[in-house]
């Protein structure tokens, strides 16, 4: 039973005619076509016209000179980029963190949402909501203030270990490079799970309750539904987003890592925001060509993600974005 | 044969209630610490706000203040210029930016989630670009003075209007709704719009509430378009761009070098105490977290909505 | 039914809120000066109300602030001023000028030559001759350091700028402190090196484990967050008995006309120093927590008063602690007790690499910082205004209240003519409630330090010495008459000397670019030492992690920074030559 409800729910999302652009179909879409066209417009002044501004990229750009006087440099704001080792070390930073985070981020929500999609009583079942999703309105700062109370030499997980024996003398957790990733990727897990969470609540209560009522008199247990009607159910709304985060592995981050990291973890912590905030953004170069550079760098890599993916989601007959 | 079936499916019935029993009780117990672990940052700051600020600078505070003040709360809502008129444009925004924003991404998911739209990809596509394009800081600025949205307070609403990410959550929703439903209302006469706004957006409550809140949380959260663009019109300002003013933020702390070694004056010396941060961060808590039983209803009552039937 | 009310109410705000958008698309007029309500000046003209923009953090003042509104009265101008918000000040400079809005003063902080570029800021030349107040800040020789290259002037550093002579109290920058109660228990001992300075320390914290409260003791941290790890950075500097000059050393063993720049990273004392810091850290006497502790842990850990000794620089910790160090607090007996009545206020001790040698970690003169300052955008509707108004906030009688405040209410003044304040009125200046809505500093304004215009006061009361005596606690008081100290730049005993005229370097590395080869090299060096330095303090390895950082630090080229801090301190050499300085003999 649980593979007839994955295919015909497969079919229903890979089979559709692709419509052919013919005047009569046209006509009976003018509407639509109508409503989009002023999302266009709205899109292109909004979110295109600006895009001009990567023309100075090319340039040694003043503001003084403005970009029809500033110099030109073609790719030479590039070339620096990609010449500078650091560089290429905060890609490396952020594109691990934002891949972990990602990573972890969508299987803890989903978890977190099919457990608390199991409990029946109503009242527990909302305290529990209400309170998960609080800590994503604390700004980084306060998370990085108890995260840092937490890991210091008097803090209480040394506290912990050293009762437990496990540690002989305190340890120094946020000097130490090689944690530095795990405690990035937990500081986010504490503070949006709740909230990451409230996406795949609302798209569970899109499951049809037939389908869950069909596996109980089938004999299926909880796990079952969970693996086979739930987890089915969320899986559009899964794969949108995961597409749609998969262009977001370059933002990784800034506050959380600025916050977090210090000179002993810099190889680890700076990423690409923090370096051009670093190098470009600094007051006294203020060079908005680098930054524009760095800038159209990230969102390539992002288009390029987001359209393989979208690939290979279209070959294996998922939800796609476009 | 019809004995043994039975007596299986009665072992299997026990076999699962014991089952039950367990996931009940180890389910419990996960959420219930999971909830301790993410309530515990809240209550710390909540006690920080309520602690008497010279004492909190010392730290060690966890659950309960240790000297207890509502000094912070005072300095807040009542001692800071322009938090009143903040707080009008910001529940302005949030209300009026809500609605129009709502209404406005439910529109182009419903376009996009039909099945048989001429352009589906292609406006997918358009939109999908926005979300990791972006001009910069500086062409957008001078892009929305050219628009005349700089010292105006439509700024806050109407370019942010459309988000593709919120669009691309409402259209999968969407798309899950079966077609039939359209078909049929079709079949009636029902042109689009028809279908939109009676047969759509009512299955779409537990989507559309999503989506208000996260929507009224960024316009309730936004501090830093007002201070793009208003930073000079007082008349514009947003409750929490009033109260970043007073919390040291992280690029105030960043600060500029040749700024401090010559702070010889002690006025430039401000350090925000931690206890106006916690009581400021609470202040913005409380409201959201009022508002969000009214939302909840709608998507964690889970599985009686019945509306879905093929 | 009521769904589809709802979302056609939804779109019909929505079309409502579009056609109020195309109305208000004209262009409203609210230019920023002088379209606040009329109000009158004392003879009867209307006030101007200004807007400031200080790309520094900074609180705002509430609205009808008393000060603020005296000073209208007597000026005719009310400046509302706004600061740095999540922004650094670059940004916030860049931004404003893409916004097309600027305020009609300005102090651009690290972003004041962009708005100079963009030649958005009034020249001051014409109106110094028209208000000595402005004129007379600086020398013409100090004015001519603040000229662009297109020859005008078109911003004025405010800060620390004596009026007669300076006659600072306190010593504002970088030291080895130490708690007063150490110093006391040891019976005042005269410290000079790290190693007698540890030991004392050591000594001090094997007999006194723990406060009164129970808080165990950290016999000395260091912070070493973002730029403010010059606290771990740059003693090496002072140990060899330099000034600061931020980024390097000067030399001048071969005469002041003949300056050479050293680096101070390699040094023989360099390696010293942290040589010592590693063999205390083995040994516990430095907090674990050092290199990974954020600037508000370590406010923290200073206002416990746990804290036996650091190296900081004064401004950057004592303004912090000093409420929690006078607010009472219940030790394990169940009595109170106060950490400053207890001996744990700081004293600066002027350690140099060697016994008896002079060091001057204490500079007596004041330190031109040319790089940004107060200016007049050419938004401003009135410049004239605008200067006459920066003019007379130097008046004596408007500059005592922004700095003293009203008489009868914030001091008082005794028959001699001397000002001073109770308690509660210097309590009151250090609340910032009572400054939102009392005080008006206008701190980003010209202003004076050093001797009133009265010959009898201080300009500013923390350099008032009856004022700066009284605010002592008691233990502090004791220490220094015992080392026979009327005020912390005695105590520290610098050797005094009249800056050098390339004097202070910092305020050309601080706005050092990296568009140059020594400005990269100036970057890579910096982070570079930011891993490196707390590294090899908690190394197990000294020598090889030692010699590992300076092979490091070797290949970011350092020599690139060197020639171009030689060449600024040649070029400043000249331009004091050409006013006729000549080396003294």
């Amino acid at each position: 039973m649980e593979n007839s409800i994955v295919k015909s729910k497969r079919v229903k999302e890979v089979d559709i005619n692709k419509p052919k652009l013919t005047a009569k179909e046209f006509k009976r879409q003018w509407i639509l076509v109508a409503i989009s066209a002023v999302y266009v417009i709205y899109g292109i002044i909004f979110y295109y016209l600006p895009l001009a501004g990567w023309i100075i990229a090319f340039q040694n750009f003043v503001f003084a000179k403005g970009i029809g006087g500033s110099k030109w440099v073609g790719i030479d704001k590039f070339k620096f980029l990609f010449s500078d080792k650091t560089f290429l070390m905060v890609i490396r930073n952020t594109f691990v963190m934002g891949v972990l985070n990602l990573f972890f981020s969508t299987i803890v929500a989903i978890a977190f949402a099919i457990l608390l999609n199991e409990v029946r009583n109503k009242y527990f079942k909302k305290s529990i909501q209400t309170i998960s999703y609080m800590p994503h309105f604390l700004s980084w700062i306060i998370v990085v203030a108890i995260v840092h109370d937490a890991l210091t030499s008097t803090g209480i997980i040394n506290d912990i270990l050293l009762r437990l024996g496990i540690l002989k003398a305190p340890y120094a957790f946020l000097g130490d490079p090689k944690l530095f990733w795990g405690i990035v990727t937990l500081s986010h897990l504490w503070k949006e799970t709740g909230w990451n969470a409230i996406i795949y609540l609302a798209a569970i209560t899109s499951i049809d309750p037939c389908l869950y009522e069909s596996a109980s008199i089938d004999g299926a247990g909880r796990f079952q539904k969970m693996r086979y009607v739930t987890l089915p159910g969320l899986r559009p709304t899964i794969m949108i987003l995961l597409l749609m985060n998969m262009g977001n592995v370059l933002n990784a981050g800034f506050e959380l890592q600025y916050l977090l990291g210090n000179g002993l973890v810099q190889n680890v912590s700076r990423t690409i925001d923090i370096y051009i905030l670093d190098w470009a953004l600094d007051a006294r170069n203020m060079d908005y060509s680098l930054g524009t550079a760095a800038g159209i760098f990230k969102t390539v890599v992002s288009m390029t993600f987001i359209v393989v993916s979208n690939y290979i989601a279209k070959k294996k007959g998922d939800e796609r974005l476009f | 044969m019809a004995d043994v079936v039975s007596f299986d499916k009665i072992k299997h019935k026990k076999k699962m209630a014991t089952e039950d029993i367990v996931f009940t009780v180890l389910n419990t117990t996960f959420l219930v610490l999971f909830a301790v672990v993410t309530l515990y940052p809240v209550l710390n700051t909540l006690a920080y706000s309520f602690n008497e600020g010279n004492d909190a600078v010392r730290g060690g505070i966890y659950l309960l203040p240790r000297k207890w003040s509502l000094r912070s709360y005072h300095e807040i809502l009542f001692e800071r210029p322009g938090i009143r008129v903040g707080a009008k444009v910001t529940v302005a925004r949030t209300i009026l930016g809500t609605l129009t924003s709502l209404a406005a991404n439910a529109l182009l998911s419903f376009i996009l989630s039909r099945k048989k739209f001429l352009f589906k990809s292609g406006l997918s596509l358009f939109w999908i670009i926005t979300m990791y394009a972006s001009g910069g800081m500086i062409p957008v600025l001078v892009l929305f003075r050219y628009l005349h949205l700089t010292s105006s307070f439509w700024v806050y609403i109407i370019p942010g209007m459309v988000s593709a990410f919120n669009v691309m959550v409402m259209r999968t929703y969407m798309a899950g709704i079966p077609d039939s439903l359209e078909e049929a209302a079709q079949l009636e006469g029902a042109g689009y719009m028809r279908v939109f706004i009676s047969i759509i957006s009512p299955l779409c409550k537990p989507v559309y509430a999503t989506i208000a809140l996260f929507v009224a949380v960024y316009h309730w959260n936004s501090w830093f378009d007002a201070m793009l663009y208003n930073r000079f019109d007082p008349q514009y300002t947003t409750l929490q761009y009033e109260l970043m003013k007073l919390l040291d933020s992280v690029s105030a702390t960043t600060g500029t070098s040749s700024g401090a070694q010559m702070t010889q004056s002690a006025a430039a010396n401000t350090i925000t105490p931690i206890t106006v941060r916690a009581a400021a961060t609470i202040a913005t808590m409380a409201p959201i977290i009022a508002l969000y039983p009214f939302l909840q209803r709608y998507f964690v009552t889970g599985l009686t909505i019945g509306g879905v039937k093929e | 039914m009521k769904t589809k009310k709802i979302v056609s109410l939804i779109l019909a705000s929505m079309l409502a809120v579009s056609s109020f958008a195309a109305c208000s698309t004209k262009p409203t007029d609210t230019q920023s000066s002088g379209t606040g309500e009329p109000a009158q000046t004392g003879d009867g003209k209307e006030i101007v109300d200004f807007t400031m923009f200080a790309a520094m953090a900074g609180k705002e003042k509430n609205e009808g602030n008393d000060i603020m509104e005296l000073i209208a009265e007597k000026t005719g101008v009310r400046v509302k001023e706004t600061w740095l918000t999540g922004q650094d000040a670059g940004e916030a400079i860049g931004s404003i000028i893409a916004s097309g809005k600027l305020p009609d003063l300005i102090d651009g902080g690290d972003g004041s030559v962009t708005l100079y570029q963009n030649g958005l800021l009034v020249a001051w030349d014409d109106y110094l001759e028209k208000y000595p107040n402005l004129k007379e800040m600086y020398t013409d020789e100090e004015w001519d350091k603040f000229r662009m290259d297109d020859g005008h002037i078109y911003w004025a550093n405010v800060f620390g700028n004596s009026y007669d002579h300076n006659t600072a109290t306190g010593h504002n920058g970088e030291a080895f402190w130490i708690q007063v109660r150490v110093l006391e228990w040891a019976n005042y001992p005269k410290i000079q090196t790290l190693d007698e300075y540890f030991k004392l320390l050591e000594d001090y914290a094997a007999a006194n484990p723990e406060l009164p409260d129970g808080t165990p003791v950290i016999p000395y941290t260091c912070l070493c967050e973002d730029w403010k790890y010059y606290c771990l950075e740059n003693a090496p500097m002072f140990l060899d008995g330099y000034p600061n000059d931020g980024c390097c050393i000067v030399n001048i063993d071969a005469g002041m006309d003949n300056p050479k720049v050293v680096d101070y990273n390699t040094t023989d004392t360099a390696k010293m120093y942290f040589k010592k810091l590693n063999e205390e850290y083995a040994k516990g006497a430095i907090d674990p927590d050092f290199a990974t502790q954020t600037y508000d842990e370590y406010i923290a850990k200073l206002s416990t008063g746990r804290v036996l000794g650091l190296c900081d620089q004064y401004w950057d910790f004592a303004y912090n602690i000093m409420g929690p160090f006078a607010s009472p607090l219940e030790a394990t007996d169940g009595t109170t007790f106060r950490l400053d009545e207890l001996g744990c206020d700081y004293v600066p001790l002027g350690l140099t690499a060697k016994p008896g040698m002079s060091q001057q970690w204490h500079s007596y003169d004041d330190e031109l910082n040319q790089s940004s300052g107060c200016a007049v955008t050419t938004s401003c509707k009135d410049p004239d205004l605008a200067f006459a108004f920066l003019s007379a906030l130097l008046d004596q009688d408007i500059h005592d209240l922004r700095f003293w405040g009203i008489e009868g209410v914030d001091y008082l003044v005794d028959d001699q003519g001397l000002y001073y304040r109770t308690e509660e009125m210097r309590e009151n200046w250090k609340s910032d409630s009572y400054k939102a809505k009392h005080t008006c500093e206008y701190s980003y304004c010209p202003q004076w330090m050093g001797m009133s215009k009265d010959g009898i006061n201080r300009m500013q009361p923390s350099e008032q010495p009856s004022e700066f005596y009284e605010g002592l606690a008691e233990p502090l008081k004791k220490c220094f008459a015992a080392y026979g100290a009327q005020t912390y730049s005695e105590f520290l005993g610098s050797e005094i000397v009249v800056n050098a005229p390339w004097y202070p370097l910092w305020s050309w590395s601080n706005n050092i670019s990296s568009d140059t080869p020594g400005g990269i090299a100036w970057k890579r060096m910096g982070e570079v030492k930011h891993l490196w330095l707390p590294t090899v303090v908690m190394s197990s390895d000294f020598e090889s992690d030692w010699a590992s950082y300076q092979a490091a630090y070797a290949e970011c080229d350092p020599q690139a920074f060197l020639d171009e801090a030689q060449a600024e301190v040649n070029k400043r050499l000249e331009t004091a030559k050409s006013y006729g300085w000549t080396a003294p003999v």
